[in-house]
């Protein structure tokens, strides 16, 4: 067993080929993160990372992708991760997993027009899933696509999408058949964010909803007799749900990632800073024992993380492991900051500029660790995931159905 | 990045599952579970035939001296028989004589543990019960050549069926003056006695004035508090993947019941009380699988262990108690019928959870790591 990614010489010298550009095209950001400045070099530099194939390293060369092994990609991310910078660069997760469906159900047409401008960081790409009558029941959905002749008028809403800083295409699950069987009456979309009859308005939320800048709002975007072409349709009529069968796959954590969980290390230095009765916070024994509680989550987040990037990348065949993933990440997020809170007391709970040490960090990670528990499915969708997966009272050949498909 | 098992780790795994297959059935472990010793001779035996005794010790005394993760392979297997036996008492005073024997020592005991000819353990806590050197008391007195012991080591693992043990004892005022002297049971005044009840395979050892030879000492005389904390910690991570396997095997009992049982006209594991069971279970059991196996994979690459190692024992011991506790929700009165097997699993998780201290001894630990603590990535 390997722990740790192992590097040829060829991979040293792809990480200093990466460093070196890295030197050159990392962006100098300062202040708000989410600022229209910042987000504007953030965008840059994902066009610079498209254009080395770096955006999307693993896709195919001929879409846009960088074509690239397991191990090379582990190398990038790594010299990504440790300016703090993230693939893609800025809040794009509709991007990620809309181009894995695309990848896997467009037609050879729809796969060269559409991935390119994803992989190359031309568009900024937002995932609609949930609907107000729809949300862990996403075969659910209400939202109505009809064809007429070249093409599809759409209605409907859809909420908890995208963030903050504006949109290019939006892909969604509509229903063409509403009186059809379930699962067999969904039709999956890709449709430019600026045609006719769209509005996009923010909901006031919590707090922060994810990871990744942008993210912090999310909108309702309402379908008004919306005129959608037929070649936007990825994956044939009624054919909906196995697209999206793909990239929820991908959401619900099977992906993996070998980026730790920073809490700790946040945590820990906090603890260090701070003083309690004349001595360092991280000396009393009550403040060790939470920072304790927040190592052992953040080291099996990590772990499962590894674990699950490892299996996908070498195409090993997996089960449970993502939403496990998933599930262990939402319900330790709330663990840790109720450690947080008792570690650092009040300060846990405000972002006052005169009063918080953490730059707002803390205040918001009360809030975010609420938010996430429903993104990518709740955390009782998860556990009902992998109990299929795992195939609890289920007999060989439901099994079989229960791993062919995601209900 | 490579997590599969090597192609000598799954020879190894293979080797120990079709020996439980064919030697250690449910109703055979049941059987031994009533019995004095608790184990087989013939298990033990064929243990020794087949090299799994010597993993760690070096070429020279005999051992293949594999690596700790190849260890740890074994061990896993061995926990999801679960193959009861001293094997980790065993090999744990290995660890302790490769650490601090004189040439002689390892010679005369690791030729012999890694031949499977002397079953070994160690002996350092007492009737006032608290895991660490802390709770080292028994004082011999000196007479010539020799040390006379007097007092009592409780709760030993093993200790019933030992050749040998490893005895802690205090040889002076300072907290780390203990030392250890090589304690043959044959020895007059040494006796031994298996506890009865839920524990598994803990003894109570009594010495009576016995005469302990001063060149049983093992090392130098009150200095080996050093040596003996790397070979325990060392060591715990094969009690870790023991304990991994029996959850693992635990997880599996759970899955097939939550399939075979039927009720209300649908087999049990289409409930989702029933189902969040599985889940919590296989939460525990994979968090201490990884923890287990990272701690190993960094000893056996020369990596800073300290921290992975108590994190690896806090969360793996939890995690086979809980992972048993969601088996016996799961499994609910059939969990207890002796005759299914799952209690023998719930043992072990009990007696195991304390072993080489519980989950709030090595957290205690780890929280002592905190001001100087070095995450590897920095």
């Amino acid at each position: 067993m390997d722990f740790a990614p192992s590097y040829t010489p060829e991979q040293e010298s792809f990480r200093e080929e990466v460093r070196s550009w890295l030197d050159d095209h990392a962006p100098v950001i300062a202040g708000d993160q989410d600022s229209p400045e910042n987000y504007a070099k953030f965008r840059q530099l994902g066009r610079d990372l498209g254009q080395q194939g770096w955006l999307r390293p693993t896709a195919p060369v001929e879409y846009g992708g960088g074509g690239m092994g397991f191990e090379e990609t582990v190398v990038l991310y790594e010299e990504m991760s440790r300016r703090d910078l993230s693939i893609p660069p800025y809040y794009d997760s509709g991007g990620w997993l809309g181009g894995a469906s695309i990848l896997v159900w467009g037609s050879d047409e729809q796969k060269q027009s559409l991935l390119p401008p994803i992989f190359k960081g031309d568009v900024v790409t937002w995932q609609l899933l949930t609907g107000p009558e729809a949300g862990s029941d996403l075969a659910g959905t209400q939202t109505d696509a009809v064809r007429d002749g070249d093409d599809y008028i759409v209605n409907g809403e859809k909420i908890y999408v995208g963030g903050s800083n504006g949109v290019d295409v939006l892909w969604t699950l509509t229903r063409t058949d509403p009186d059809g069987e379930r699962h067999k009456n969904l039709s999956w979309f890709m449709i430019p964010a600026d045609l006719p009859g769209i509005t996009i308005r923010p909901m006031d939320l919590l707090g922060d909803g994810g990871e990744g800048v942008g993210s912090g709002v999310k909108n309702t975007v309402y379908f008004d007799n919306v005129r959608v072409p037929a070649e936007r349709l990825v994956g044939g009529e009624n054919n909906g749900w196995q697209v999206a069968t793909t990239h929820l796959e991908l959401e619900h954590g099977a992906g993996g990632s070998v980026a730790r969980n920073l809490w700790f290390s946040r945590a820990l230095d906090w603890a260090r800073e701070r003083q309690l009765n004349g001595r360092p916070l991280v000396e009393n024994s009550d403040a060790q024992d939470r920072l304790v509680e927040i190592y052992e989550k953040t080291e099996i987040q990590r772990l499962f993380g590894i674990r699950n990037f490892w299996m996908n990348r070498t195409h090993q065949a997996m089960t449970y492991e993502g939403p496990q993933s998933s599930y262990f990440r939402k319900l330790s997020g709330l663990d840790i900051t109720t450690a947080l809170h008792e570690l650092f007391g009040p300060y846990a709970l405000t972002n006052d500029e005169n009063t918080d040490f953490s730059e707002g960090a803390l205040d918001s990670y009360q809030r975010s660790a609420i938010v996430s528990l429903h993104p990518g499915g709740t955390a009782d969708v998860q556990k009902v995931l992998m109990a299929r997966r795992i195939g609890m009272g289920r007999s060989e050949a439901e099994r079989y159905k229960a791993g062919k498909t995601v209900e | 990045m490579d997590l599969s098992l090597t192609d000598q780790q799954e020879m190894v795994k293979q080797a120990v599952d079709d020996f439980v297959s064919r030697d250690a059935s449910i109703e055979t472990l049941i059987e031994l579970q009533q019995t004095e010793r608790g184990f087989s001779d013939d298990m033990w035996r064929t243990a020794g035939e087949l090299g799994w005794l010597g993993m760690l010790i070096p070429e020279e005394y005999g051992g293949s001296n594999t690596g700790y993760t190849d260890a740890g392979v074994l061990f896993e297997a061995l926990g999801k028989g679960p193959v009861p036996g001293p094997f980790f008492s065993t090999v744990l005073a290995g660890e302790i004589i490769k650490e601090l024997g004189d040439d002689a020592q390892k010679e005369n005991y690791l030729t012999r543990i890694a031949n499977g000819s002397l079953i070994a353990t160690l002996a350092m806590s007492e009737p006032d019960y608290q895991w660490g050197i802390a709770g080292v008391q028994l004082i011999p007195t000196e007479d010539g050549e020799d040390y006379i012991l007097n007092g009592e080591k409780s709760f030993v693992y093993d200790g019933h069926a030992a050749d040998l043990i490893i005895t802690a004892v205090r040889t002076g005022s300072g907290d780390d003056d203990i030392s250890l002297l090589l304690v043959d049971t044959s020895t007059p005044g040494v006796s031994t006695r298996k506890l009865e009840g839920f524990t598994s395979s803990e003894s109570s050892v009594t010495f009576e004035n016995a005469r302990i030879p001063k060149s049983a000492l093992l090392g130098e005389c009150c200095a080996i508090t050093d040596g003996l904390h790397a070979a325990l910690m060392r060591a715990t991570p094969l009690l870790c993947a023991y304990q991994v396997g029996g959850a693992q095997a635990v997880f599996d009992l759970s899955v097939q019941y939550s399939r075979d049982r039927v009720q209300f006209g649908r087999p049990i594991g289409r409930f989702q009380f029933v189902q969040n069971h599985i889940v919590q279970l296989v939460i525990h059991l994979d968090s201490a699988r990884w923890t287990t196996y990272e701690a190993l994979w960094k000893m056996d690459t020369g990596r800073e262990t300290e921290a992975a190692i108590h994190l690896a024992k806090a969360v793996t011991s939890d995690g086979y108690r809980q992972a048993c506790n969601y088996g016996h929700e799961v499994h609910a009165g059939t969990g207890v019928v002796r005759e299914y097997g799952l209690t023998l699993y719930t043992r072990q998780s009990r007696s195991l959870f304390h072993a080489l201290g519980e989950p709030r001894y090595h957290r205690k630990q780890l929280a002592k790591l905190m001001p100087t603590l070095q995450l590897d990535d920095e």
